[in-house]
């Protein structure tokens, strides 16, 4: 077998780890010091992405077979054996790492080369001690644990990295540790992920349990198996504190416990304090860890253990998420930090991947990760050259009028605007192309399995259709299982591709059926794939009507306060004349900019549907990754309950106009009203908030982040704080009694000390003295008594010799029962 | 009437020869003399050992004894000299009371 995807990828993710111990070790002095430490870490990554790249091009260059049979033969290692668990390691190769281990090392080229240039006038701060070097052997370790999190094959695996690219963003956010925000921020992120670990490490036990195994897919297989038998978990019963817990409630326990670490790795309520704080970290920190690759695992992790997910497990997932997007959207609509604003808008995209992950548009999740990954780093080193640019200012009411002197970030960010509002015009198409930048589709995707899940699924037919599901060998009966996706034809295509590569999957071809009919417009064929859709339909819950409009509320919301953002900080007038002076755009720091910029339109390009079909291009399989390796189908082909239940013909020509109506330009809606209200400065806004009764309250509500931090700090920190009181009185109890019992000791020491020895000063010697003196005494007089015969005469240790000899004679001679050696001698005397 | 010569004739004159050694070592200052005392000593070991080799044992394990001692006996004589050489290269002398820096 071939193995060279693999030795690729993981060499890719052990350079950035050479990078980080070389400079960790030697990179504050020469031959490395301030720009060259830099370079040596751009090389390491950049490494990483041409590596990446050639297994990109390569593995996209096989058929669909080809790459199934990789996967399944990819090579492990026998690590280690727990009891009956075999620990593995080895690369999980399939489309979804290789899509995802090129987009980290893509984007974090391009933030390394950024902050080659931006990190030189932020670090040696403090006596030097924020080291350039230090920033750069950090990024090294964290493409390292990244791009490990993203090839780990095994859960155990994947959880090490995943506490590695903890620790990093800790290190990195805390990188001016001198000041205190930033080290207080760096620690709130760790503690609050540390809540969340908790969870994933309670769902990691529980699968371990359970399944035996660490591995993904071997665990999914078994947890399938079990699902599909009614064994394992499914068989168990517990009485939990007087709680009675079902197999399948254990089972919903395991999949939130999982996401629970994604909770807090990606920052979704209640967890989602940490991310805007971790704002005090460098702007590339931001960019790369806060935005594109490290908040996103979390959105990787729930993709990865999808198949360990029950119904109910999912619809938590989605109402985390739904309530995640609406109330960070929100917040960002009211900040004035610059940083701020990107970092709730990335809280509030990681909620509409989390709620897309939760309806089961696994595709569609993953896709708007992808394109929220180009756009986001891009708009974060944006402003991160606005910050550098206007001496380090991050409040957007004292900017205004930057794109005059920094043009290439004004355009580059407008773009990033435009994508992360979901710029696109519906309908219009020119012959199989169609308008819009990735967020558009992304979003869109989302929406639409949401919209599916809300409103065409019967209620009716639930119970008789889970019945159906749960039995084995009636896959025909219920199978059109198509992934997620209004607009993305990706989807077909790949379908079909999948379909005709895989023959056992009935259901697929169903699938497969039920797209081409509905793309050939044959109505027969059409009914017949909704009919289908209809029966599977029943046996996901479906979605409350609230899930489906309040993503759809903030899909206007969205591209308002970006749009608010975009206008206040580069156009109208300057307002703080000092900052626009000054402000300046820095030579060669916006190349990375536009490759970022140019990514995030060709992330859109992906979906044109020729490439798709054709599946030539890199680009194409952004889209179709679920597709191509099965990951969010295999939960109804092996147990015969469906999770992705939505088919969708061809886009927004099907059953999604009325999608397209509802959200379709809601871009505009929102950047227009922001235009509106904006376009000559803040001044309109303050003036509707204090005219409109009520406003202001929502407003300060909203500045106070919804008091999220008030309460936890209270509840929570308070509480803690409390306890720590409590138990510091505890331990003075604790304290008395061990300090009342020295007391005692001391006491009798003292006393008998006063008996035994009166000690110096009262020059009274008392009885251990006297022991003590009397000892040494004898030593003394020994000594001098035995020094008399040392007299270093030879005569005289030589008589004294020969005396001892001659008394030693008479004793032999003449002790009563002497010994044998006077009769001896006697003896031979009278022989 | 002169008696057969036996083991306390042996016995006897090793005895002489020992308590003329010991005398020798004790009185004189000399360090060949004391050397000389040492050699004396020695022999006269040798000579009960060889008296008790013929007339008790019989065999001839006491005289390879006798050789024995006299082989360390050179050899100690060898590093007793080598000794007195050293003394007279630090004290200009060989006399032996002169030797006491190390006394008690």
């Amino acid at each position: 077998m071939n193995h060279q995807f693999e030795i690729c990828l993981a060499l890719g993710v052990v350079v950035p780890l050479i990078s980080f111990a070389i400079l960790v070790f030697f990179g504050a002095n020469p031959p490395f010091g301030k720009p060259r430490a830099a370079y040596l870490a751009f090389a390491a990554i950049a490494t990483s992405c041409v590596l990446s790249s050639y297994v990109l091009i390569n593995w996209y260059g096989l058929s669909v077979a080809e790459r199934t049979e990789l996967t399944e033969n990819a090579f492990r290692y026998h690590w280690a054996d727990f009891g009956n668990i075999s620990i593995d390691v080895g690369v999980k190769l399939d489309s979804l790492t290789v899509i995802m281990y090129f987009m980290v090392t893509f984007i974090a080229s391009c933030i390394h080369a950024f902050s080659i240039g931006y990190m030189s006038g932020h670090s040696d701060e403090v006596g030097g001690k924020c080291k350039y070097h230090r920033f750069f052997a950090y990024f090294g370790l964290f493409s390292f644990s990244m791009l490990g999190l993203v090839i780990s094959s095994s859960l155990l695996f994947l959880f090490i990295f995943w506490e590695l690219v903890g620790l990093c963003s800790y290190l990195l956010i805390g990188f001016y540790f001198h000041e205190k925000y930033a080290s207080d921020a760096g620690m709130k992120a760790f503690i609050t992920n540390r809540v969340g670990d908790f969870g994933f490490i309670v769902g990691l036990a529980l699968v371990v349990l359970y399944t035996g195994t660490f591995d993904l897919d071997a665990a999914a297989a078994s947890f399938a198996e079990q699902y599909h038998t009614g064994t394992g978990i499914f068989a168990e019963s517990i009485s939990l504190f007087g709680w009675h817990v079902s197999g399948m409630t254990l089972a919903t326990l395991m999949g939130i416990g999982l996401f629970c670490g994604a909770m807090g790795k990606s920052a979704q309520f209640p967890l989602h304090v940490w991310l805007p704080d971790a704002m005090a970290g460098p702007t590339p920190v931001s960019a790369l860890i806060h935005a594109a690759t490290m908040v996103a695992a979390g959105v990787y992790l729930v993709a990865r253990v999808f198949r360990l997910l029950t119904p109910d497990a999912q619809m938590f997932i989605a109402v985390i998420g739904c309530i995640t997007l609406t109330i960070t959207a929100l917040i960002a609509i009211v900040q004035t930090d610059i940083k701020k604003i990107l970092a709730y808008s990335t809280l509030s995209q990681l909620g509409y991947m989390v709620f897309g992950m939760g309806v089961g548009a696994w595709t569609a999740a993953l896709f708007h990760l992808m394109t929220h990954a180009f756009f986001k780093a891009m708009l974060f080193l944006g402003s991160g050259q606005v910050i550098e640019g206007c001496h380090h200012e991050k409040n957007i009411m004292k900017m205004g009028g930057l794109s005059r002197k920094m043009p290439w970030t004004g355009r580059t960010f407008l773009v990033g605007v435009l994508a992360i509002a979901g710029f696109g015009i519906p309908w219009l198409h020119i012959g199989d192309i169609k308008f819009g930048l990735g967020g558009f589709f992304s979003k869109d995707e989302i929406l639409a399995v949401a919209y599916e899940r809300a409103f065409n699924m019967g209620g009716d037919g639930h119970g008789e259709s889970h019945e159906s599901g749960g039995t084995h060998g009636e896959n025909e009966d219920h199978a059109a299982p198509v992934h997620g996706d209004g607009h993305a034809m990706a989807n077909v295509a790949e379908g079909v591709q999948l379909a005709s590569a895989d023959t056992n999957a009935s259901a697929l071809l169903a699938a497969q059926s039920a797209m081409a009919s509905s793309e050939s417009g044959d109505a027969h064929h059409a009914e017949h794939g909704r009919a289908d859709k209809m029966k599977i339909a029943g046996t996901l819950p479906s979605l409350p009507k609230w899930m489906f409009w309040l993503p759809i509320f903030i899909a206007y919301v969205t591209p308002f306060y970006m749009m608010r953002c975009y206008w206040l900080t580069f156009r109208g007038t300057p307002r703080d004349h000092h900052v626009h002076d000054h402000a300046h755009e820095i030579p060669w720091m916006w190349v990375p900019l536009v490759i970022l910029a140019v990514g995030t339109l060709v992330c859109s390009y992906m979906l044109f549907r020729p490439m798709i079909a054709d599946a030539g291009g890199v680009a194409t399989h952004a889209a179709g990754i679920v597709a191509i390796d099965g990951e969010a189908h295999s939960w109804e082909d092996t147990s015969g309950q469906v999770m992705l239940t939505v088919t969708h013909g061809s886009g927004m020509d099907n059953p999604h106009n009325a999608l397209a109506l509802i959200v379709g330009f809601s871009w505009l809606i929102g950047m227009g009203l922001a235009w509106l209200i904006y376009r000559n400065g803040p001044a309109l806004a303050g003036r509707i908030k204090d005219s409109v009764p009520g406003l202001a309250l929502v407003h300060h509500a909203l500045e106070q982040k919804l008091y999220f931090d008030h309460v936890y700090n209270y509840a929570l920190v308070g509480g803690t704080k409390a306890f720590g009181k409590l138990m510091g009185a505890a331990d003075g109890v604790l304290d008395f009694v061990v300090d009342a019992v020295a007391y005692l000791f001391r006491g009798i020491g003292v006393f008998a000390g006063r008996q035994l020895d009166m000690g110096v000063e009262k020059r009274d010697i008392g009885l251990v003295d006297n022991i003590a003196n009397f000892l040494a005494w004898i030593t003394y007089m020994t000594g001098t008594g035995l020094r008399r015969p040392q007299n270093g005469r030879i005569r005289t240790y030589v008589l004294l010799t020969a005396g001892a000899a001659g008394i030693a004679l008479l004793f032999v001679l003449f002790w009563p029962h002497s010994s044998d050696a006077a009769e001896v001698l006697s003896a031979t005397a009278q022989p | 009437m002169l008696a057969t010569i036996g083991l306390q004739h042996y016995l006897i004159l090793s005895a002489l020869i020992f308590s003329l050694g010991v005398l020798c070592m004790a009185t004189k200052r000399n360090a060949i003399g004391i050397l000389i005392g040492v050699e004396l000593v020695l022999n006269s070991a040798n000579i009960n050992l060889v008296g008790f080799s013929k007339y008790q044992t019989g065999k001839g394990d006491g005289q390879i004894f006798a050789v024995f001692v006299i082989l360390l006996a050179a050899a100690e004589a060898a590093l007793a000299i080598a000794i007195f050489m050293n003394f007279y290269n630090n004290v200009r002398t060989i006399d032996v009371d002169r030797g006491d820096e190390l006394r008690g």
